[in-house]
């Protein structure tokens, strides 16, 4: 799809658009990039400045120092890299699962099933209901009652059937030819093909896990259990303790852990990008 | 598609949750002795509390409950959910059943329960304790959270004050005032003539006065970040003398403090920026250095202010102003109280193995204040002891187990010296203050009082911002509010 | 895709047959189905608290909801001025913002699309979808600090002035500076600047993967027809992506009336009346009231709406396309 770049007549107007194109980009982020490097530099400097500024006047990483060194801010990222793998596991496992059937048309039931996977989209039962139940499934306090109710999000699950309903259907009928039960079919034919799907909505669920926080708040009471997100609103909630044995500035280590919840998604999107890259229908063709 | 797609998704639901049957999710009736009290009582096996405010485990909370148990052979459970859903936490505990025995609740959360018949009555068991914290505590501390529910009962107490309520003071920069040549202001002209002062001669982008928010975020007492500017108009309901209920916003007092409000902050006196403001955002500027005067808690944070903004200057020196002539005080809040749920199988147990012991003005007292003595805290021998570093940071002292040394409401003499910063500071709010009485609360406050109070903060705001003058500000309060507060004292004088 | 099989006129097997034919796939249904029952639907009987009064004294003393009330709760709130009104702010909100969402970011995916260069391409979308990874209570207090008119309120002083005055001030586009979020005019355009700052990038992923997904045979088709660049994103890229944007646009027209947190750190008392959406509201009673049955009518009202819309989008994208996402 690589277009020659030139003035020449015939390729000016393209080579016009990636000007203005490579501008826009440009333009659009330093918009993005900017509240964070204010946040970067707020994480370095060890005192309070009010107002934008974006070079620090120190460099001081004591903050960094802090998280990584302290108890009750370290076993906080433990428990959120756990908890980001099994719920984005479990996650896939669902979604592509629930697509799975969504997508054939002609099994008795799959209607029902539809409309009771939307219908939860749109009805829930509240707070109470919700935590009662927990506690009848004796979940309370453990990781299960933030990881389960996550693994089951419709919205992705759509997501994923409309991946799924762009495979072509060849495909499976040829797989059914091949002898392949549903499951085998499920398993060599659909998901390798789905690559960039699994990519993109793993990223959802995974983004989702890392940054829960109120699942945290409401069915754990065990400090030991806490994520970082939860630590991370922690340090920001207004409160005369806040800074309970804290020395170092409070603005300073909320940057810092501000930048700390950024980073692992900063290197996993451009793994996960390589996927984008590569179509369905190429791969296929390709295999 | 034969049928309607929303006829069949709501009766797919509905279906379903008939399918589900009665398993019903309804809370168990609690069980529980009624308020009678005596002297004699058995020792509970264990107490398990919720606290909000209290050291956390990291930093050794398990410590101080082994210590208890040591102590007093009572095994002591502690959980202590996310201060920004604590109270969210409560009401699931509550509704299934299995709240703690005890509870730390605050005065907007204690009055309401008490109300509804969920906490258990310890007046007796407050009258005829033989605990050595009876002559210890200051009485004043425990009438505060005395609750008349108009059961016919008068006055009872459904909870014992954890520490002081405290209250804010207006913090002065020190250093800019010697600089300048400000003498500590005593009337109003002189408070404005001051924050005058701070623009002209201070550096540029100086902000002589912030606050975060005009109304205190509509939580009660409402005027305390601006006292100064508020003086006699209190703007919420208050009891006159004869024992009548009035709304003080619509009384010409209000007038006035509106006018003054809007005069300084036209002339640039108070923060610009005080509708947006947040807490933290307060807190930044005055870090930053560019602030000369924040209302802010009494205590701790007279220390905590002034060490967070040498950082940028190093020279900041924060003073607590005594409250100026017109305001007459400064108010101090209804404490925190510790109360004891009807819930629990022995709450005399409760209250005098646990609240009594926690401010025996003895070893029990300072496990609860302290914490454990060569863990947290040691003994020097002399009658006096230093704090030793948190767990989780070697360059910082212990300040409290549960309760904060320096709010204690005991005439207890702390073997553990207070920052000369913080007492002073105590010192100034002490001299100033009253106390504020437990809020009112009823049906009817709770359905009206959110609408009421939105319409006085965009009265307030918008008089302060000059966009409607004081008359049109009233005038539009007694519009838009008027049947909010007619239910509401047809109700409270009813 | 063509699933319109009721107009091919081809006899079905029985029942049972279809069901054995089918049966690993019931097997496979057995978890989703059980996650789907014990954590949404079970819940969900909750929602006849909606008909009773349920407070924190029915709570704490044990004693239950009182149903004696009915549909009490619907008209406490239908007469409840503050209630309608920001009823209405969370329809104009929602449906504008989810419009800006829809177009500016199919607009930024297709852009990021024609990125030649691989690395450039991979290093603009990390860099676009780091916002979203901010809190809003953080996005909030970034914004409050650019688009502050300065502490000053005399605006003499212009040292603590925002970013954004200042250069406005610089270009003359103003001649003072402008408390942008506490303007009843401005605050909306804010707000919605500020959603479409925070989430556009993260938006793009969805359309990208979809991109990745599209056939490159069907470009060498139209090139070897003479289709130029825009024709060929009009008349492959555009249509291709579509399935995509109506199952985006739909879920999030479910999610419609939720907005609360980014409104709940941007919003004042001075800008209320445009900016003061229902589960604000409902959040401000709650603290007051401790009404848990008036909050759930509130819910339950709110998914009422919600079922309408989704409903109403997907019989609509079914007249278009022939089939819904549902």
């Amino acid at each position: 799809m690589s277009t020659k770049f030139s003035f020449q007549k015939g390729y000016r107007a393209r080579a016009v658009f990636v000007i203005l194109n490579t501008i826009f980009f440009i333009f659009m982020m330093i918009c993005m990039i900017v509240p964070i490097i204010k946040i970067l530099s707020d994480s370095l400097m060890n005192h309070t400045v009010y107002g934008m500024q974006l070079i620090p006047d120190e460099f001081n990483p004591i903050a960094y120092s802090y998280i990584f060194t302290r108890d009750s801010l370290r076993r906080p990222l433990v428990i959120s890299i756990y908890t980001t793998i099994m719920t984005t596991f479990l996650g896939l496992l669902i979604s592509t699962i629930g697509a799975y059937i969504l997508i054939q048309r002609e099994m008795p039931g799959v209607k029902v099933f539809g409309y009771m996977l939307m219908f939860t989209m749109i009805f829930n039962g509240g707070l109470i209901p919700t935590f009662l139940v927990m506690k009848k499934l004796k979940l309370l306090n453990t990781l299960w009652a933030v990881i389960l109710p996550m693994a089951l999000n419709v919205s992705n699950l759509v997501l994923m059937r409309s991946f799924f309903e762009g495979l072509p259907t060849s495909l499976f009928e040829a797989a059914e030819i091949d002898g392949c039960t549903p499951i085998g079919t499920f398993i060599k034919i659909v998901l390798p093909l789905s690559k960039a799907a699994l990519a993109s909505i793993g990223l959802f669920f995974a983004v989702a896990a890392w940054s829960e926080y109120f699942h945290y708040v409401m069915y754990i009471s065990d400090t030991t259990k806490y994520n970082f997100q939860y630590k991370l609103r922690d340090l920001f909630a207004d409160k005369q303790e806040a800074m309970e044995g804290i020395q170092i500035n409070l603005k300073t280590l909320q940057s810092a852990a501000i930048i700390v919840s950024i980073v692992p998604f900063m290197f996993i999107y451009p793994f996960c990008q390589k996927y984008f890259m590569t179509g369905i229908t190429m791969g296929a063709v390709k295999e | 598609m034969k049928k309607n797609l929303l006829i069949r998704l709501t009766g797919l639901g509905l279906a379903v949750i008939t399918a589900m049957g009665m398993t019903a999710c309804e809370p168990k009736t609690p069980e529980g002795p009624g308020g009678t009290a005596s002297a004699e009582y058995t020792k509970p096996d264990s107490i398990k509390m919720t606290f909000d405010t209290c050291m956390t485990f990291e930093n050794g909370l398990q410590d101080v409950c082994d210590e208890y148990k040591n102590q007093t052979g009572i095994t002591l459970e502690v959980e202590k959910p996310d201060h920004n859903k604590y109270y969210e936490k409560i009401t699931l505990a509550f509704a299934s059943g299995t709240p703690s025995d005890a509870i730390e609740m605050g005065s907007t959360y204690y009055p309401e329960n008490a109300n509804n018949g969920a906490l258990w009555d310890m007046t007796d068991a407050w009258e005829n304790t033989t605990a050595p914290a009876k002559s210890v505590v200051d009485p004043s501390y425990v009438d505060a959270l005395k609750i008349d529910i108009r059961d016919g009962n008068g006055p009872r107490l459904y909870g014992f004050p954890t520490v002081a309520g405290n209250g804010t003071v207006t913090y002065v920069r020190q250093d800019w005032m010697d600089q300048m040549g400000i003498k500590t202001p005593e009337t109003y002209d002189e408070f404005i003539g001051m924050l005058r002062t701070f623009k002209e001669k201070g550096k540029p982008g100086t902000i002589p006065l912030t606050a975060a928010g005009l109304l205190n975020n509509g939580e009660t007492p409402y005027d305390i970040y601006l006292r100064e500017f508020y003086q006699d108009a209190i703007p919420d309901f208050y009891q006159k003398d004869d024992g009548t209920w009035v709304d003080g916003f619509s009384e010409p007092a209000m007038e006035a403090a509106l006018t003054r409000l809007h005069d300084a902050f036209a002339e640039g006196l108070i923060d610009g920026e005080i509708v947006t403001n947040k807490t933290s955002t307060c807190r930044d500027k005055v870090n930053a250095g560019l602030v000369g005067c924040f209302n802010y808690w009494a205590g701790m944070w007279c220390a905590k202010l002034e060490d967070a903004t040498t950082g940028t200057d190093p020279n900041a020196k924060f003073t607590a102003l005594p409250i100026i002539k017109e305001a007459g005080h400064y108010t101090e809040r209804v404490p925190t109280a510790l109360v004891i749920t009807n819930n629990c199988a022995n709450p005399v147990g409760v209250f005098e193995d646990l609240i009594m012991y926690s401010h025996d003005g003895d070893k029990g007292q300072m496990l609860f204040t302290h914490g454990v003595v060569d863990k947290h805290y040691t003994d020097n021998g002399d009658g006096t002891c230093t704090a030793l570093p948190y767990y989780e940071d070697p360059t910082k002292l212990c300040e409290k187990a549960f309760y904060a040394p320096e709010l204690s409401i005991s005439t207890w003499n702390d073997p553990i010296a207070l920052d000369p910063r913080v007492e002073e500071s105590l010192k100034v709010f002490r001299e100033n203050r009253t106390f504020a009485t437990v809020p009112v609360v009823s049906d009817v406050i709770s359905e009206n009082l959110a609408n009421l109070n939105v319409v006085k903060g965009e009265v307030v705001a918008n008089v302060l911002h000059g966009n409607i003058s004081v008359e049109e500000g009233m005038a539009k309060y007694n519009k838009d509010a008027g049947k909010y507060v007619e239910a509401i004292l047809a109700d409270l004088n009813g | 895709m063509a699933t319109n099989t009721d107009a091919i006129v081809v006899k079905k097997p029985p029942l049972s047959v279809r069901i054995y034919k089918y049966r690993y796939f019931y097997l496979m249904a057995v978890p989703v189905i059980v996650l789907l029952l014990l954590f949404f639907y079970w819940p969900m009987l909750g929602i006849r608290f909606a008909f009773s009064t349920y407070k924190l004294k029915h709570i704490t003393s044990g004693k239950g909801p009182d149903y004696s009330t009915g549909l009490g709760n619907f008209k406490a709130l239908f007469t409840d001025r503050f209630f309608l009104d920001s009823f209405r702010n969370t329809i104009a909100l929602s449906f504008w913002n989810l419009v800006f969402a829809t177009v500016f970011t199919v607009v930024v995916a297709l852009l990021i699309n024609e990125l030649q260069h691989e690395w450039g391409k991979k290093f603009v979308q990390t860099v676009l979808y780091l916002p979203h990874f901010l809190s809003w209570v953080v996005v909030a207090s970034i914004f409050t600090l650019l688009l502050s008119a300065g502490a000053d309120a005399t605006g003499s002083d212009p040292t603590t002035v925002g970013f954004i005055n200042a250069v406005f001030l610089k270009l003359g586009l103003i001649d003072k500076p402008h408390s942008f979020l506490t303007e009843t005019s401005t605050w909306r355009p804010c707000w919605y600047i500020i959603q479409r700052w925070k989430e556009t990038g993260w938006g793009t992923i969805i359309y990208l993967a979809a991109l990745s997904g599209i056939s490159p045979d069907l470009y060498e088709a139209a090139e070897i027809d003479g289709a130029g660049r825009l024709k060929q994103t009009w008349y492959i890229t555009l249509p291709s992506l579509m399935n995509t944007i109506l199952i985006v646009f739909i879920l999030n027209l479910a999610k419609i009336l939720n907005v609360f947190e980014s409104v709940f750190v941007l919003y004042n008392d001075l800008v209320l009346s445009v900016s003061d959406v229902v589960q604000t509201y409902t959040y401000r009673k709650g603290i007051q009231g401790n009404d848990y049955g008036y909050a759930t009518a509130i819910g339950l009202f709110k998914s009422v709406i919600s079922l309408f819309l989704v409903t109403g989008a997907d019989y609509v994208a079914k007249k278009i396309r022939g089939y819904g996402i549902v």
